[in-house]
């Protein structure tokens, strides 16, 4: 992200950008997830810094500076202007204040970056596992009949399943993050969207709330179940949101393929798979559009960004003759893949989920 | 020869009516006025682009409710008022229990939590007030282990309040539906 869009995206986080301003942020944020990261920085450090309380320094600080500049001069400098004075006067406060600042932004980027708790307490779930914390770098393996609970900062648990590698990467209070190299886990987080992170070798989740399993193997053949809220699957710019009841498969090299609700038909499912990972094509894309009903219009929502330009009408048509379209979407502008139409489509669709 | 055209006319106009009458309530979105919109309450945590302010919060409201509402068509939907109960038939008795509902941060959008038993067999009776029109829906609760909390084909909705005729009928319907399976 470069050093302009730091300053749009402050500046948006201000509320400080027009409305059409802020429309195209808002727009750009919903394909962009760094930005949604340093969004969610700018936010989470301004809501440290106005819990800070603004404390006057001691009287002895300005007394001393004065002394400093108005000390008594001997006769020689009585002849000293009113002018340098008072310039030599303001170069010490300044130089005072601009300490003042140093100090405070240090230390406010010491509390937002700092490791809030540099191990997560580990508990027994089953088996004879003795480990009581992992820290950041360290990695945990449980065997066969082993299962252990990790608590994650202040924000929830991590349920490690038999049979499963993680490693800490981040316990900062922005970025808790864990590294999954094979197995099964099931986070549990309440916390705003964006604060957990577990990183696996063919996709990222990422918690958006609040409870989902994630399973992967040492090939990096994963699926995510989301049981409550929503969390998301992303890899190289591509994002499959998973609501709760629904599922998504990743796999190396390709990233997460297309979200599908568990209780869609077998024949839909087995077509997406053929879809995402075995160049399934218009003929598998066929049999989705066919097996589709109002609920798997999330299937349907993704594959629109997804299939070439022939077919996006096609999925279009599917979508609208299985519920109507809202106001505010329009044909011409989902099938440009305008962003903010995709959104608000989406976040009406939700409503049939 | 005039007679029996008209008659066949008779017939066919009083099958098309009949026909009309059949379909049952008009779905929701396709309706311009005033209504009530039923959703999972996924649908009223979806991701914004970024962090909002109280997150965690909509997301336990959320998260522990069994459906959401959406007032529909309300030129302001923030004075709406929504209104309930659940209904319900446990063994032979049946009760009536107070509805518990969350306004979201979004102006007329209400999370319903379960304030009833878990046994049973339960309809949500929902009034919506926008000025002086009014609209209802009666909603099917689904069993523990139903993909969603409440059961969106039964689901009926009205442009005025349910009759408690209405939300018996719709009762009882649910509790056999429950019972067979």
């Amino acid at each position: 992200v470069s050093g302009k869009h730091l300053r749009q995206l402050a500046e948006y986080c201000d509320g400080r950008l027009t409305a059409a301003e802020a429309e195209r942020a808002t727009a750009h944020l919903a394909e962009c997830a760094r930005c949604r990261a340093v969004v969610d920085d700018f936010r989470f450090a301004a809501g440290l810094v106005r819990q800070l309380t603004i404390a006057a320094p001691p009287d002895s600080v300005w007394r001393s500076i004065d002394n400093l500049a108005w000390a008594r001069p001997s006769a020689p400098a009585l002849r000293v202007d009113v002018a340098f004075r008072s310039t030599h006067f303001s170069a010490l406060r300044l130089a005072a204040a601009a300490l003042i600042a140093v100090i405070a932004f240090g230390a406010s980027y010491w509390y937002v970056t700092r490791q809030t708790q540099e191990r997560w307490p580990v508990a027994r779930l089953d088996g004879a596992i003795t480990v009581d914390a992992l820290s950041v770098g360290e990695a945990l393996e449980t065997d066969a009949a082993s299962r252990l609970r990790l608590t994650v900062g202040t924000i929830g648990t991590v349920d490690v399943q038999p049979n499963t590698r993680v490693r800490l990467v981040s316990a900062r209070s922005a970025d808790q993050r864990l590294s999954l190299e094979h197995g099964e886990i099931t986070a549990t987080i309440s916390a705003p969207p964006r604060l957990f992170f577990v990183n696996t070798s063919s996709s990222t989740v990422v918690d958006l709330g609040c409870k989902y399993t994630m399973r992967i193997n040492e090939g990096g053949f994963g699926s995510l179940r989301v049981e409550l809220g929503w969390a998301s699957l992303e890899w190289g710019g591509r994002e499959s949101l998973v609501p709760a009841g629904a599922s998504c498969t990743t796999r190396p090299q390709v990233g997460p393929g297309t979200p599908s609700f568990d209780d869609a038909s077998e024949t839909l499912r087995d077509a997406l798979r053929r879809f995402d990972f075995e160049n399934g094509g218009q003929q598998a894309l066929d049999v989705v559009l066919a097996e589709s009903r109002v609920r798997d219009t999330l299937t349907l929502w993704h594959l629109l960004s997804r299939v070439d330009e022939a077919d996006r009408a096609r999925v279009f048509d599917r979508i609208v003759a299985l519920t109507p379209l809202p106001s505010g979407v329009t044909r011409e502008k989902a099938l440009q893949l305008d962003k903010g139409t995709l959104e608000r489509w989406r976040q009406e669709l939700a409503w049939t989920w | 020869m005039f007679a029996m055209k008209s008659q066949r006319a008779l017939v066919v106009l009083t099958l098309v009516i009949a026909g009309l009458l059949c379909t049952g309530p008009v779905h929701p979105a396709s309706a311009a006025e005033f209504h009530l919109t039923i959703g999972n309450p996924v649908a009223a945590m979806a991701p914004a682009p970024s962090t909002t302010p109280g997150g965690p919060i909509i997301k336990k409201l959320t998260n522990a409710a069994v459906f959401v509402v959406r007032i529909d068509d309300c030129a302001e939907p923030a004075k709406a008022r929504l209104e309930g109960t659940a209904e319900g038939i446990v063994g032979t008795a049946r009760r009536s229990e107070a509805l518990v509902l969350s306004a979201m941060p979004t102006p007329g959008v209400y999370a319903v939590n379960r304030t009833w038993p878990s046994d049973g067999a339960w309809v949500v009776n929902l009034v919506g007030t926008c000025q002086n029109l009014k609209a209802g829906a009666v909603v099917p609760i689904a069993t523990a282990f139903a993909p969603t909390g409440f059961l969106r084909e039964t689901t009926r909705f009205f442009p005025r309040p349910a009759t408690p005729a209405e939300v018996d009928a719709a009762l009882k319907t649910h509790a056999a539906s429950v019972q067979s399976k």
